[in-house]
């Protein structure tokens, strides 16, 4: 290093080093939100949703309908930049136990989705179990959903008329407690969430979510029928589950839109 | 697909693991050259230098045959590889396990200034561009701090095996 001395080119690497992590570390201030003070308080309706059996037919038995629902996540794009979004394709709300998370040949749903009770007005009653099917994210890039997401997320590729159930590619929540918030009108979710990821064995993680209650409305027609949504969302933090990807930062948005019919 | 998305994915792991080098290279030379005394454990830490950066190219390597696995035909390479040059370049560092090129140090920093260009580049954009996007180069901090403790981690290893390599030779 005849042209650049060792001590001119330490104090150079220092300075531009320092200065990217003076760049780097620089926040703009950020304008808080301004507080809620409209005093609203919300009282919850008395509407009472039960799965049943999913008889067909019957009207007081409530079906997830799993063709206009979704569950969706999102993060940010190498942890830096805007959202980078996709959707699990399959997905149920079914407590899935131990002796079956297994593989279903089935293009439809393998389990009943029949493990909730929803109370408008006695949260204490109110209860969600769910699950999505970890290789089904949809990214709507086919090269990336069927590539690096696979391994990324460890788990398997899938196999075309198998519902793949097994530990390594199930995500699970249960709720724990769900409490009605009269501030806001939306329904305060604690609930585990349940997933393999890259480690040995399923790590459980307690989280908190909101939930949102569409109203129940009837759908006029030759047949009438009554609809009514429910809206979770969740964050998790990606790490907690050793999911390693330069791809998205580490907590990931959850949101899971289900609509229910009683058809 | 879009190609840009694993270019950059690409370059932050060129980055990873190969930018924080010369940071580490310069200060290992900074305080290690001792020109009185040629034997000294001072002048010992600067001829590690290239075994440190070969093993980091190693793990790059490794890395890379993780990616891959378990397909590695042709085909699936040049598919998965969106800056095969880059790569090449990085897997260069490999030749430093050659004891020829072992003992010129300065040739192992040459080969990683190609991947810190990439932070001054960032550096460059952000400082000079109209509509500066700080996160950018937020990003690529992170990368680097992560790569000055991987080399440092590094290092510090190969120093540590090889006072325990003389020890046993000396016995």
């Amino acid at each position: 290093m005849k042209l650049l001395s060792n001590k001119m080119l330490l104090i150079l690497l220092v300075v531009f080093s320092g200065y990217g992590y003076i760049i780097g570390c620089t926040h703009d201030n950020q304008i808080p939100p301004p507080a809620v003070t409209t005093g609203t308080k919300y009282t919850p309706g008395t509407g009472v949703f039960l799965p049943g059996n999913m008889t067909a037919g019957n009207t007081s038995e409530w079906k997830l309908d799993k063709v206009h629902s979704g569950v969706l996540w999102s993060g940010a794009y190498i942890g830096a930049a805007g959202l980078l979004t996709g959707r699990f394709n399959q997905f149920g709300m079914h407590n899935v136990v131990d002796a079956e998370m297994i593989n279903y040949n089935t293009t439809g749903q393998p389990l009943k989705d029949t493990s909730w009770a929803f109370y408008e007005g006695d949260d204490s009653k109110t209860y969600f179990n769910g699950y999505v099917q970890i290789n089904t994210s949809n990214t709507g890039e086919p090269g990336r959903d069927a590539g690096c997401n696979i391994t990324t997320l460890g788990t398997t590729a899938i196999v075309t008329g198998v519902q793949n159930l097994t530990l390594t590619n199930i995500a699970k929540i249960q709720t724990t407690k769900v409490t009605f918030d009269p501030t806001t009108g939306d329904y305060i979710v604690n609930l585990n969430l349940c997933w393999h990821g890259t480690t040995a064995t399923a790590i459980t993680k307690a989280l908190v979510g909101r939930l949102k209650y569409v109203k129940r409305a009837t759908i006029a027609g030759a047949a009438p029928y009554d609809v009514f949504g429910l809206q979770l969302t969740f964050q998790l933090v990606k790490t907690d589950f050793s999911i390693t990807s330069t791809s998205i930062g580490d907590k990931v948005d959850i949101e899971c839109n289900m609509n229910f019919n009683n058809k | 697909m879009d190609n840009s998305f694993f270019t950059y994915l690409e370059q932050l792991e060129l980055m990873a693991f190969f930018s924080g080098y010369p940071l580490l290279y310069a200060v290992i030379i900074a305080i290690g050259k001792n020109k009185q005394e040629k034997r000294s454990f001072k002048n010992r830490l600067v001829s590690l230098l290239p075994l440190s950066y070969a093993m980091v190219g190693t793990l790059f390597l490794g890395l890379q045959l993780k990616k891959l696995y378990p397909d590695y035909t042709i085909e699936n390479i040049n598919h998965s590889m969106q800056q095969p040059w880059l790569i090449t370049w990085g897997l260069l560092s490999l030749l430093f396990w050659i004891p020829a090129l072992g003992k010129k140090p300065v040739l192992s920093l040459i080969h990683s200034l190609v991947f810190f260009f990439f932070l001054l580049r960032d550096l460059f954009l952000q400082s000079f561009q109209s509509s500066h996007d700080k996160n950018v180069v937020r990003n690529d901090m992170k990368i680097y701090s992560d790569s000055l403790l991987l080399n440092g981690g590094v290092f510090i290893l190969i120093v540590l095996f090889s006072y325990l390599f003389s020890r046993q030779k000396n016995r």
